[in-house]
């Protein structure tokens, strides 16, 4: 089954998110911050991370610069699902080498599940 | 542009002064022409009237010493008759001004002469040497004819004296022998004893009115400096230090205006270009190193309208960038904490919806959970929005308290019990200091808030250990005090003056435990609104904190 890795420090919005990578059919593991991230990313290895920004202990971005510095990690696409919309923190976030940002409360699960999808689909065409 | 009125007004004042001074003296000269022709004394006081006159008119507003001797002394010729007439002036730096018109040929040995004699005459008066080397000399009129045998034969020097300072010598010499007796001294002496006091009255007035624009360019918060068409520093207020950082104990230049500005603005050049294009210039926002000003560069002119320096006003707008930027990450962080709930409604509706529709029937449980997620989520939205109105209430001033008699004690006892059992989760206890029954005259809805404010932050911030609650009265300061002590993470020293401050989250700390810090905000202005005062204690990072505030027994 396809590992996915939800990094996400609110209980309710990665209780809900990991609901429906469930019911998508895949397979989530919550973090809920960015060390507990790292940490699970080593041990699982998932086929996609969906990385929260603003998390406890250390923040989405540093979590991604350590991911991408990594060998074990660094292919292990990256989206990055965030309340914060401000082009600076946009543009970090494209500079670390995340594949693609969502603005959480832009999305609908099924958009989100769907981008999902999408990455898997060409990151396996790229190998 | 306040220099520039002043300015203005200063000249109007000057136009005054100087007209009534001309009106007096044409006054004089028609009364004297009545006169004129019955006694030679009297046709040497029209003369005199004329030449004060004619001096009066050409010295103007000018307030160069120089220029105002070298008016008095050729202006002379209607009333003596001399071979050379000259003058002698000390200008800054000690150097001395010499100029000599000659009237009648002499040679170059007279007008040596006649320097030695001024310079002796000079040096007795100010009992100093003036170096021959530092002598600026002039001589006009004339051509000097060596082949002449010639000599001082007399002459007699009168000093100037404007403002009760000496300011030169007139000489006036020549060849003949016995020339000048009592009667021309008296008449060189009345003449610029006159015209000194006129110069003397306008001075006064100028100085006065300078001292006045002077005061009023001190006083200003803004920082004034006026450059002059060689770049040199004219004027400056003290404001400017501060702002550009300026050692406090030396005279400023203009090298010290463009180091303080650290290459961010090429002043010079703005300068030039203000004066080029008549016009003047602003530039929005400088930022140096710790400030934020605003800078207006316009040309200086005189009373006709010549361009003659160029003034800079430094404006700070540190304090509107600082509240801007911060306002900012106020609303960036409300947006994140609103959307943060926001979502988890939408994502737990849309998962409720699939789960309602699915073929092999809905899975009861799952509603549930997904349901209790949308009502702490709204929970929370709901409280954050209630503290954002709150706020707005406190700021407003719109803020309405209840005020009545209760119990303190049992608010105290009724919020510890409220937040037990989310206390025992994290294993603290919660224990209540107070006497069994005191009685205060408080909102008890809104006390009751502040508490739980500070309970809930208690519990937040703290993995173990224990909540104290602690009722304390002081007859004496006439205040009961209600502390909440925790064992938990404590505040850094930086962050114990943030707390309380609407655009403030804490730098440093642990975001695992989320809030907005706007329950303190609204704490402080619910105590505030009673008379109260809330504060915080730590004695530093991991070793807990005691959060406070006071109510007023009689109010």
């Amino acid at each position: 089954m396809t590992k996915i890795l939800a990094a996400e420090d609110d209980k309710l919005i990665s209780s809900s998110l990991c609901e429906a990578l469930k019911v998508a059919g895949f397979e989530p593991t919550p973090a809920y911050d960015g060390e507990e991230t790292l940490a699970k990313a080593k041990e699982i290895l998932p086929d996609l991370v969906l990385l929260d920004i603003m998390m406890p202990k250390l923040d989405g971005i540093s979590v991604l610069w350590e991911l991408k510095s990594n060998p074990a990690t660094a292919k292990i696409p990256v989206v990055v699902l965030t309340n914060i919309g401000d082009v600076e923190t946009i543009s970090k976030i494209v500079e670390a080498g995340a594949v693609d940002y969502l603005l959480k409360s832009d999305q609908s699960v099924d958009d989100i599940i769907q981008k999902v999808k999408d990455v898997l689909a060409r990151s396996v065409n790229l190998a | 542009m306040i220099v520039n009125i002043l300015l203005i007004i200063d000249f109007l004042m000057l136009a005054v002064v100087v007209s009534a001074y001309i009106y007096a003296s044409l006054r004089e000269r028609k009364y004297l022409r009545q006169e004129a022709g019955q006694s030679l004394e009297l046709q040497q006081k029209v003369y005199q009237a004329e030449v004060l006159k004619e001096i009066g008119e050409r010295i103007g507003y000018s307030l160069d010493t120089n220029k105002i001797v070298d008016i008095i002394t050729s202006s002379l010729g209607n009333l003596l008759e001399y071979d050379t007439v000259s003058y002698m002036v000390l200008v800054d730096g000690g150097k001395a001004v010499f100029k000599c018109h000659v009237e009648k040929t002499v040679n170059h040995q007279f007008i040596e002469e006649v320097k030695h004699k001024m310079r002796m005459s000079y040096e007795a008066i100010l009992d100093s040497k003036i170096p021959s080397q530092s002598m600026d000399e002039s001589i006009t009129g004339n051509i000097l004819d060596d082949s002449l045998k010639v000599k001082v034969e007399s002459f007699f020097n009168l000093p100037v004296v404007i403002s009760q300072k000496l300011v030169g010598l007139i000489n006036v010499a020549s060849k003949e022998r016995g020339r000048y007796g009592e009667e021309q001294a008296s008449i060189l002496y009345t003449i610029t004893n006159q015209a000194a006091t006129a110069v003397s009255k306008l001075q006064a007035v100028l100085q006065s009115e300078k001292g006045k624009l002077e005061a009023v360019i001190y006083s200003l918060a803004d920082g004034v400096i006026t450059v002059d068409l060689n770049n040199q520093l004219v004027v400056y207020n003290p404001v400017i230090r501060d702002m550009l950082g300026i050692a406090q104990d030396k005279a400023i230049t203009m090298y010290d205006i463009v180091d303080g500005l650290a290459g961010k603005v090429d002043l010079r050049t703005k300068i030039e270009q203000a004066v080029a294009e008549d016009k003047a210039i602003t530039l929005p926002e400088v930022y140096l190193k710790d400030k934020a000003l605003e800078l207006t560069i316009a040309p200086v002119k005189d009373n006709q309208g010549v361009i003659i320096a160029a003034s800079a006003v430094f404006h700070d707008i540190t304090t509107e960038k600082t509240l801007e930027k911060t306002r900012q990450e106020f609303t960036a962080m409300m947006v994140h904490e609103l959307r943060a709930p926001l979502t988890a409604v939408r994502w737990s509706s849309e998962s409720m919806i699939k789960n309602l529709s699915l073929a092999s029937g809905v899975d009861q449980s799952k509603v549930k959970d997904t349901m209790l997620t949308i009502e702490t989520a709204s929970g929370n939205m709901l409280e954050l929005v209630n503290d954002l109105l709150d706020v707005a209430k406190i700021e407003s001033g719109k803020f309405e308290l209840n005020l009545q008699q209760y119990d303190i004690v049992e608010v105290i006892n009724d919020q510890a019990k409220v937040f037990r059992p989310q206390a025992e989760i994290k294993h603290l206890t919660i224990n209540v200091i107070a006497p069994p029954k005191y009685m205060l005259k408080f909102d008890r809805v809104r006390v009751g808030q502040v508490l739980g404010n500070l309970i809930s932050n208690a519990i937040k911030y703290s993995d173990s250990g224990q909540i104290d609650i602690n009722l304390g009265v002081n007859a004496e300061e006439k205040i009961a005090t209600v502390s909440v002590k925790d064992t938990g993470i404590g505040v850094s020293r930086e962050d114990l003056a943030d707390l309380f401050s609407k655009f403030k989250q804490l730098k440093s700390g642990d975001r695992s435990r989320k809030g907005t810090g706007l329950g303190l905000v609204v704490s402080k202005g619910i105590v505030e609104a009673h008379g109260g005062k809330i504060w915080a204690e730590s004695p530093g990072e991991n070793l807990g904190s005691t959060f406070a505030f006071s109510l007023p027994l009689e109010k």
